[in-house]
Formats: structure tokens, sequence, C-alpha cells
């Protein structure tokens, strides 16, 4: 049993004490969100939620059922994110499968062109332009194709193969199995937790990317949620006044509005984060091994 | 070299191609399984690496990529003579080193304390709370923090009115004293969970055994987190801080491209802002290249240093 001397003692309390103080706040601000959101327009305004909410009603979140751009801009992300996870992980894994394989001639010299590209890549403009050449602005496929392989993952991708015991692909491939049903049917499915932490890295990117929009996006019907909400923030400053809802007749400032949004776009991040965080855990992990 | 001997070399060159040949015809369908992702590489990344060319030419849309005619380095001579260069050059440096001292050692300290709780699903649930910025986009940051800090109605206000100081606070977002701290410290709030998630996994990894000894020779608490965990933890310390002196310039381009305002872009315009509004909003393509060609070489520079004084301090510590 670990015996602690007095000045060791009185750390230990100052450590629990900043470990609560930075719970709180990392929790605080979802916290302030939804009570902002919940509480009465008014209240809000005159700075005094702080805690809990008051008056609460859902007045908010009807109001927002009738905002058609939130929910258009919402089934974009969902579309890009979705069409996105799904082809990257599958990229991802047709790419790292071979650069997995220890006798392929070129395995390193492919690697090394992966792994150039984290260390320098063109930049917006060029990124930019080639959009431009490809005629994709203005088309969700230039929120989709430029962020879908991370050579990152997939050299993490890589070592997880390089880790899966060789017995097992060795008799599939003497029984003349080709490799593509050897990734799919024996190095996939031993695969599963791996391919879940990568399909949570590119969904949590997809979802959250925003500057893609704003740069090859004009059109205000291809919006992403992000994208949108930060249109929203831009006006936060241009006015402050209260719009009076005419379903309900009740009086909503924007501030409010603006919270409602924000709290719609996090609470599918609030739900699903807490099922996949283990997994996301244990690829962070692999990652930071070097290999 | 006599004949004989050349002969032999020569038969040698052909059975090497020869063996080289059947290696590759063997795994043929593995390299078809490269193809596409090796085409997005080219397509994506290093077609952009070629555009990065437009720094050193006179180009314009029109005239399209291949008639735009050399010119060296006018265009880096040219944006030197800006001052909004400089400003936003100057900008990056004072906010890439208060980011990294402020940033970098927080996560080390974080894994260092949670390591240390008792209780497993106390511990759980703090690594779950740490984590949990990491997931939601700057946009959503931003808002939170724009509300937060209203000078009307945020709640930071109304923490100051109850502490006697009403109607003294100012909108930490709009001012430019303290603009470049909301970056600093929204920065460490959103993204020290990741840091220190993968801190505490290396700490998974140490030898119990190594603690096991520690306590026979009976070592404090204290001495056990100096001469084991710290220990355990360097090569992972290492290679994170490689990794951040490269992307050292990048000073979160999406952070602040969605936070600043007008108020404070004196102290906000990064290199990252400077190419977006030289090159998307005056449409001047080659002097926000040759900006954003100069911060990547700047950050190839300071990689390859890092790697080679950690590699010299200790052989094989590097990433690379």
């Amino acid at each position: 049993m670990q015996t602690y001397t007095k000045l060791e003692k009185v750390l230990r309390v100052l450590m629990y004490a900043f470990i609560a103080f930075v719970t709180l706040v990392t929790v605080y601000p979802f916290w302030y969100v939804m009570i902002y959101a919940l509480s009465d327009s008014t209240a809000a305004l005159a700075g005094k939620v702080l805690l809990w909410p008051l008056q609460p009603s859902l007045t908010v979140f009807r109001r927002l059922l009738g905002l058609k751009q939130l929910w258009s801009s919402y089934l974009n992300s969902i579309y890009v994110t979705g069409i996105g996870t799904v082809s990257a992980v599958a990229m991802t894994a047709m790419l790292a499968y071979p650069l997995s394989v220890k006798r392929l001639r070129g395995r390193k010299f492919v690697s090394m062109m992966l792994f150039f590209t984290m260390l320098f890549n063109g930049g917006m403009i060029p990124n930019y332009l080639l959009m431009k050449e490809l005629h994709l602005l203005n088309s969700r496929w230039a929120l989709i194709l430029p962020a879908m392989i991370s050579a990152y993952n997939v050299l993490i991708m890589r070592s997880f193969f390089m880790g899966i015991p060789g017995e097992l692909e060795e008799s599939a491939s003497i029984d003349g199995a080709s490799p593509f049903r050897i990734l799919v049917q024996i190095i996939l499915p031993v695969s599963l937790p791996a391919l879940a932490v990568q399909a949570m890295f590119y969904g949590v990117g997809y979802w959250n990317s925003y500057f893609d929009c704003v740069l090859y996006i004009d059109d205000t019907s291809l919006l992403t949620l992000q994208a949108f909400l930060r249109t929203l923030i831009q006006s936060a400053s241009a006015d402050s006044s209260n719009v009076v809802d005419t379903a309900t007749n009740a009086a909503l400032s924007n501030e409010t509005i603006r919270m409602g949004c924000v709290a719609v776009s996090v609470i599918p991040v609030l739900i699903v984060y807490p099922m996949l965080q283990k997994y996301y855990v244990k690829g962070l992990v692999v990652g930071s091994v070097k290999g | 070299m006599n004949k004989e001997g050349e002969r032999g070399l020569v038969l040698q060159r052909k059975q090497r191609m020869n063996i080289l040949k059947t290696a590759i015809w063997r795994d043929k369908l593995l390299y078809v399984m490269l193809i596409p992702g090796v085409l997005w590489f080219i397509l994506f990344k290093y077609v952009p690496m070629y555009g990065v060319t437009i720094a050193f030419r006179n180009y314009n849309i029109f005239q399209g990529f291949s008639n735009a005619p050399w010119v060296g380095f006018a265009n880096f001579e040219k944006m030197f003579q800006y001052p909004a260069f400089w400003e936003a050059f100057s900008n990056t440096i004072i906010l890439s080193i208060m980011k990294l001292f402020c940033g970098f050692p927080i996560p080390i300290l974080l894994s260092l304390m949670i390591n240390e709780i008792r209780n497993v699903f106390t511990k759980k649930f703090v690594q779950t709370v740490v984590l949990l910025p990491n997931f939601i986009s700057w946009v959503v940051v931003s808002a939170i923090l724009y509300a937060l800090f209203s000078v009307n109605s945020g709640a930071v206000k109304s923490l100051a009115d109850l502490f006697g100081y009403q109607g003294k606070m100012t909108n930490f977002m709009q001012n430019k004293g303290t603009f470049r701290w909301v970056l600093v410290i929204s920065d460490i709030w959103k993204s020290a969970g990741y840091g220190t998630i993968v801190y505490l996994g290396v700490m998974t990894s140490i030898d119990p055994t190594l603690y096991e000894a520690a306590e026979i020779d009976s070592a404090t608490w204290l001495q056990k987190i100096w001469h084991v965990t710290l220990p355990g933890m360097r090569p992972s310390i290492v290679i994170l801080l490689i990794f951040r002196l490269g992307a050292m310039l990048n000073v979160g381009f999406e952070q602040i491209f969605v936070m600043s305002n007008p108020l404070v872009s004196e102290v906000a315009e990064v290199l990252d802002t400077y190419v977006y509004k030289v090159g998307m909003t005056n449409r001047q393509y080659t002097i926000a290249m040759a900006a954003s060609l100069l911060k990547a070489a700047i950050g190839m520079v300071l990689v390859f240093t890092a790697n080679y004084v950690s590699n010299k301090i200790e052989p094989d510590s590097g990433i690379m």
C-alpha cells in the first residue's frame, strides 16, 4: 500500500481539486447551451441564466422545426458524413492492406509517398484551383473527395494489419483466395475495432468541418450544418432584437435561437460519443505507438 | 575486370530482374488494390504540391497554368513590402509560441493527475469528460464563447456581477488585449483531452515491475512519478513534441477564422487567414501562394531540425 508524506497528502488534495475544476470547466459550456436554449428568452437576455433553466420551455425547439435551412443543412451534413465516412474507411483499408504485406516490392516507396504528405501540402490556393479545374465547386463531392484519405490513418491501419498473425492469410492464399477476398473475408472481420476507430476519426472530421464549405460552396442550399451555424454566428453582432414567433406568440431572441441550433447540432455527438469512446481511446493509443 | 566476371555480373542482374518480375507478377492483384488510393494521393495531394509553383510565376486565372511565365522570387519580394504580411507573420509567431508553451505541458500534467485517481469509475468519467470537447467543431465552440462572454447576458458577466464587478466587464472576444488568450485557452479546452488520452495509454504500457521495485526501495509517491512514470512517457513526449514543433505555425486556422472579428483582426490576423484574405477575397493568388509556401517551408525546416536534434540527444528517438 502506498503511503504518502505530508507534502504529498497536500498535493493530492490539490490534485483532486484541480481535476474537479477541469471537469467543471469542460462540462459547463455544454450545460450552458442547454439551459440557455431551454430558458425563457427574456430572462436569458437579461443574463439571469447561470446554473439552471429559468421558466423552462421547449418553445425554441418548436420554432426550430420551422427553420427550413437548419434541416436542409442537417441533411447535407448527414449525406456528406455518411458517404464520406464509408468511402474513406473503404479506401483506407484497401490502401493499407497491400502496404502491410511485407513481401510486396515498392511498399516502402508508397509509404514514404504517403508520409511526405503529412509533412508538406499544397495549401488552400492550389486546392481551390484544383477543385475549380475539376468543376467540383458547388458540389457535395467537393466536401467529400479532398478529405477522403488521411495518410496518418492509412499508416495506423497498416500497422494494425501488420499485427494480425500471418497464418490466417497464408492458409487462405494456399486455398487460392485472391487478395480482395482475403481482405474482405479474413482481415476485415478481425479488424472491426480498428475499423470503428477509423470510421470515428473520419466521421467526426466530416461532421465538424466547415471550412471546405466556405471555400468550395456558394449555393446556400448545399451548406452543411456547421457552415450554416457559422452564418448564424456572423449575424450575431449584427442584431440582438427579439423576433416574435407567430405560431407560438412567444418572443425569442436570436441568441436563444442560436443556442437552440447549437444544441441541436451537439446532441447527436453527445449521444454517439460515449458509445464509441472506448474504441476511440484504443485508436489513439495505437496511433501513438511508434512503428 | 575480366570477361568472365563481367558475364557473371550480367547474368546476376538478369536473374535479379527475373526474380523481381515474378515477384511483381505474383502480387499483381495487390498492386491493383493500391491503384485507387495512390491515384487519389497523386490527384489531391501531389497535383496541388505542383500547384505551389504559382508562387514563382506570373499567374492569372484566364491564361491558365502552363502558360504562366516564371518570375523567380518577384512575388515574394512584393509580399515582403506589404505591412499586412509582416503583421500576420509576427502574429503567427507570437500565437504559436503562446500555444506551444501553454498548450504542450497541460496534457502531460493532466494525464499524470488522472492516472493517480484511485476510483476506477471516477477515472473513466474524467477521461470521458476531458476528451468530449475534441468532438465538437470550432463553429460550435465559437458560438458558445460568444454567448458566454456576451457583456449583456453572458454567464461570465453574471459571475463578474456576483463578485462585485458590475459593468466593468469587457467582451473578451472583442478586446485586443484578451483575444489571444481566448484563442490559447479555448484551444487548450478543446484539444488537451486528446493528448491526455494518448499519454494515459502510454502509461498503461509501463512495466508494473518497475513500480514494485521502486516500492521495495521505499520510494515515495512523487519519487515514483519522477523516476518511473515520467521516464516511461519520455519517448512519446518527444515524438509529440516533434510533431508539435513541425506544426507550430499552424496556429489553428479553423479556430481563428470563425472566432475573429474586425475589432481584433489586428492581433488575430495570422499567415493562414492572410492567405485566405489575399487569395480568396482579393484573388491575388500568387501573393497568397507565396505566403503559404513560406509558411510550409518554415514548417519543414522546423520538423527536420527537431527530428535531428532529438536523434542527436537520444539515438532513434525521432520520427524519421
